[in-house]
């Protein structure tokens, strides 16, 4: 121990400056890695924040806009879309950039879609509008929904899952998704599809997004648990009601969805105009589909 | 005499030395140049001591004595650790009023405060690495401080209340470096800080533990409120209070004059005021000297050990609705949460550190020993090296080791991912993590090596498990990794067991690596952390 002390004064000032000196060097690494060092920390809390937006996402948003982002149809949009990040804001004419659009839609919701095409209005997250999310947890999901971006711009017009909202004033054009590329190119004026002949009703079945909400088994995605199992209708459809036969009850429950609740399930969710959307050769097909396991393959 | 005149005596060069001299004395409040080579040189001074008059004639050097017995200069009498701890607190309080520039004491800002300061000040986790770095080295020096004192019995008479005002700033430190905690508004410290007070509840009887508790708060849970008055604590209270009794201190301890070693007098005596003239080292310039070039090393062991192997931890923001696994406080009080795993809350946090901290201000009141030698002070000693070993081993207590452990598959997924910090997963990093369902019962090599690694972790902590518990039986796991977005893997942990009963049993944890997360370690060298650095530049340079 004694030997640690150093008694010569001048030894003791060449060593305090020595010590000063390092510790000069020591800072100066700081600064001439500080910029890249901040660059680090950007990318690593914005990564971080993805992480937890990614939780979030899981937790409570997939049961409507689906596991990989890409919507249920009449459910909930796509976010994982091309659209969404190339016309979205411009076909809405939002002002501010595409963050905001989606913070404000997870912020505050989108409470006027009742009744709309969409099985569920979107809900308010934020704390500040009555929802359970944080400030923070509000700016994570959405940094996780914008990292969709990459993927979603390489997505071509036929694997855009985009559904178009029927209730804007300017409709959306599938084909306008294609032409995103190029802002200019005009839309293409084609003429809407007539159906020719009954669709398919697993096509159906999928397009109207049933499967968003009922679980039909054999049906792939079709897993939702908001409304109530589908798989059962096949051995108990016939003795819900009495006098009514088993077509006759899933047909008035596609068509009148309120007429009949199953006990547990809420009332009015449901979309009501499935009778409009369907000619009586489909929703015939889709009645018996639904009640026989063996036509969907099963 | 005016200028010219000086010029017409002198010539120019002459008058020019002259002025030079006077500004020189100006600047060393009293020491000619000539004076001041002498002291470089190590010449003795004249007398009268022309090398006092700064003493008298500034501020901070008069409140220093004017010279020490030589045996008290001595490295190993002191380690200077009185000197160190003054330093440290000074360089807390520059650290931290930068460090309040950038920072808002509010739970919509705290946490998102502390992100900007990382990732847009220049310096600033810098800053914040040092502030916390020196933070814990206060804490240690203080501690080494008060250990030395006591086993060289220097807080026997008259220098009893010395060691009592030390008492008293011990606990300040303890408290500023405490207080601080919750300012980051991280899990770490919402949870370290929640336990804390949650002990200032156990006050008997149930109106004031509660009283305080709400005082503390600021409201039943802390919240806003809780924060400000930590900040607040922190940045004004606790460093007013530890100034007044700094002063009170060194006061006492330049009253006195630092205590001799024990060999240097005789039992019963004080001399240090007594210095007979030979013995006499004189501040100018030899302590001064030596002091000077100590800090300066310290300053550069600071700066080298903030810049290549010390973090500053931020954890996940404060979320009050999730308990992390394995919440510890800092490492200071581990011997406390040590006591509160073995006791009740109201004996092991309010009334065993309550009688402690009376016993050890009491203890140069108590100590009827005059005699300041180690043979004489055989039961002191003895009691003192036991009393740190159980301090030790209450610490050992403290930690996550000891008596809190969770289920068995929840303690593998921790120990291969926390939920904070790195663990090894994050540490190969998402490079190394290939998309695919992996299962331990396959014991192959991988592709990578890295993950092969990690693979036979998993493996052998399952193992391990099997063995400890017994309600965890033919465990096997799996790691499924897969790709979720571009630059983002999700890592889910499924660990199959069968219970005692014979049931099959699954746990299943859900993780989220993105390419550029950052995960780090508070201590070790930052390896990591310039490699990532380094990364960021390279293209630079190639582009140049």
């Amino acid at each position: 121990m004694q030997g640690l002390f150093i008694k010569s004064p001048i030894l003791k000032i060449i060593l305090g400056i020595l010590a000063s000196l390092g510790m000069f060097a020591f800072v100066l690494v700081v600064l001439f890695t500080e910029d890249a060092r901040m660059e680090v920390q950007t990318l690593n809390w914005e990564g971080r924040s993805i992480e937890n937006g990614a939780a979030l996402f899981k937790n409570n948003c997939t049961t409507c806009h689906g596991e990989d982002g890409k919507g249920l149809p009449a459910v909930a949009p796509a976010l994982n879309s091309h659209y969404f990040f190339t016309r979205r804001i411009k076909d809405v004419k939002f002002a501010g950039s595409l963050e905001q659009y989606i913070k404000l839609t997870v912020a505050s919701g989108r409470p006027s879609k009742k009744n709309s095409q969409w099985a569920q209005e979107m809900p308010t997250w934020s704390h500040r509008y009555g929802g359970p999310f944080r400030d923070d947890q509000v700016n994570d999901v959405v940094k996780f929904v914008l990292n969709w971006e990459k993927t979603a711009l390489e997505q071509t017009a036929e694997e855009d899952p985009w559904q178009c909202f029927q209730d804007v004033p300017v409709p959306c054009k599938q084909q306008t998704i294609a032409a995103v590329e190029g802002e200019a190119a005009p839309p293409a004026e084609e003429a809407p599809k007539e159906t020719a002949g009954p669709r398919d009703p697993a096509d159906i079945f999928a397009t109207l997004g049933c499967g968003g909400c009922h679980t039909l088994a054999g049906v792939p995605g079709a897993v939702g648990t908001v409304g109530p199992d589908l798989t059962k209708l096949a051995t108990e459809a016939g003795s819900r009601v009495e006098g009514m036969s088993a077509e006759e009850y899933v047909r008035e429950s596609i068509v009148n969805p309120n007429a009949y609740i199953v006990e547990g399930y809420p009332s009015g969710v449901m979309p009501q105009n499935f009778g409009e959307k369907l000619s009586e050769e489909e929703l015939n097909n889709l009645v018996d589909w639904i009640l026989n396991p063996d036509q969907r393959g099963q | 005499m005016s200028l010219t005149q000086d010029i017409r005596n002198k010539g120019v060069l002459g008058a020019l030395a002259a002025i030079g001299e006077d500004v020189f004395t100006r600047i060393t409040a009293g020491i000619p140049p000539g004076e001041f080579r002498r002291m470089l040189q190590g010449v003795p001074p004249g007398r009268p001591n022309p090398r006092l008059k700064p003493h008298s004639e500034t501020f901070l050097l008069h409140i220093k004595p004017t010279y020490y017995h030589e045996s008290v200069t001595r490295w190993n009498h002191t380690f200077r650790l009185g000197l160190l701890s003054t330093y440290l607190f000074f360089l807390e309080l520059i650290t931290g009023i930068l460090l309040m520039i950038w920072y808002a004491p509010t739970p919509e800002r705290a946490y998102t405060d502390m992100i900007r300061l990382l990732n847009n000040v220049p310096f600033g986790q810098f800053l914040r690495d040092l502030h916390r770095l020196g933070a814990e080295a206060m804490v240690a020096i203080v501690t080494a401080h008060m250990v030395r004192t006591y086993l060289t019995g220097s807080y026997k008479a008259p220098r009893q209340f010395t060691w009592f005002s030390g008492v008293v700033l011990l606990v300040v430190t303890l408290f500023l470096s405490f207080s601080g905690y919750l300012l980051p508004w991280d899990q770490l410290a919402f949870w370290a800080v929640t336990i804390g007070t949650s002990m200032a509840e156990a006050v008997p009887p149930p109106i004031v533990g509660e009283t305080v508790n709400l005082l503390a708060r600021g409201a039943p849970d802390i919240g806003a409120n809780g924060l400000m008055r930590f900040y607040l604590l922190h940045v004004l209270f606790l460093p007013a209070i530890l100034i007044l009794f700094f002063f009170v201190h060194y006061y006492k301890v330049v009253h006195f004059g630092i205590s001799l070693p024990a060999s240097e007098e005789e039992v019963g005596q004080d001399t240090a005021n007594r210095i007979p003239a030979d013995r006499r080292v004189y501040f100018l310039p030899d302590v001064a000297i030596d002091e000077l070039s100590f800090l300066m090393g310290t300053t550069a062991l600071l700066t080298l050990l903030t810049v290549f192997f010390f973090q500053a931890p931020l954890e996940h923001i404060a979320n009050p609705q999730s308990t992390p696994l394995h919440t510890v406080a800092p490492w200071y009080f581990y011997w406390l949460q040590g006591l509160l795993k073995v006791a009740d809350k109201t004996i092991a946090g309010v009334y065993i550190p309550g009688i402690l901290l009376v016993l050890l201000a009491a203890i140069p009141y108590l100590d009827p020993n005059p005699s300041r030698r180690g043979k004489d002070r055989r039961v002191a000693i003895v009691s003192g090296i036991v009393a740190g070993a159980v301090m030790i081993v209450l610490s050992w207590m403290g930690t996550p080791n000891y008596a809190v452990q969770a289920a068995a598959p929840v303690e593998v997924v921790q120990e291969m991912m926390p939920e904070e910090g790195m663990g090894p997963v994050r540490e190969v990093g998402y490079e190394h993590l290939p998309v695919g369902t992996w299962d331990t019962r396959d014991e192959v090599e991988y592709e990578d090596p890295e993950f092969t690694k990690i693979m036979e972790e998993y493996r052998e902590l399952i193992d391990v498990w099997e063995k400890k518990d017994p309600n965890f039986n033919n465990p096997y796991g799996l790691l499924i990794i897969s790709q979720v977005q571009a630059d983002l893997k999700q890592i889910d942990w499924e660990i199959h067991w069968v219970s005692p009963e014979g049931t099959e049993e699954t746990f299943l944890k859900h993780f989220w690596l993105h390419k550029n997360s950052y995960y780090w370690e508070q201590y070790g060298p930052k390896t990591e952390y310039f490699q990532r650095i380094f990364e960021v530049m390279a293209p630079q340079d190639s582009a140049e």
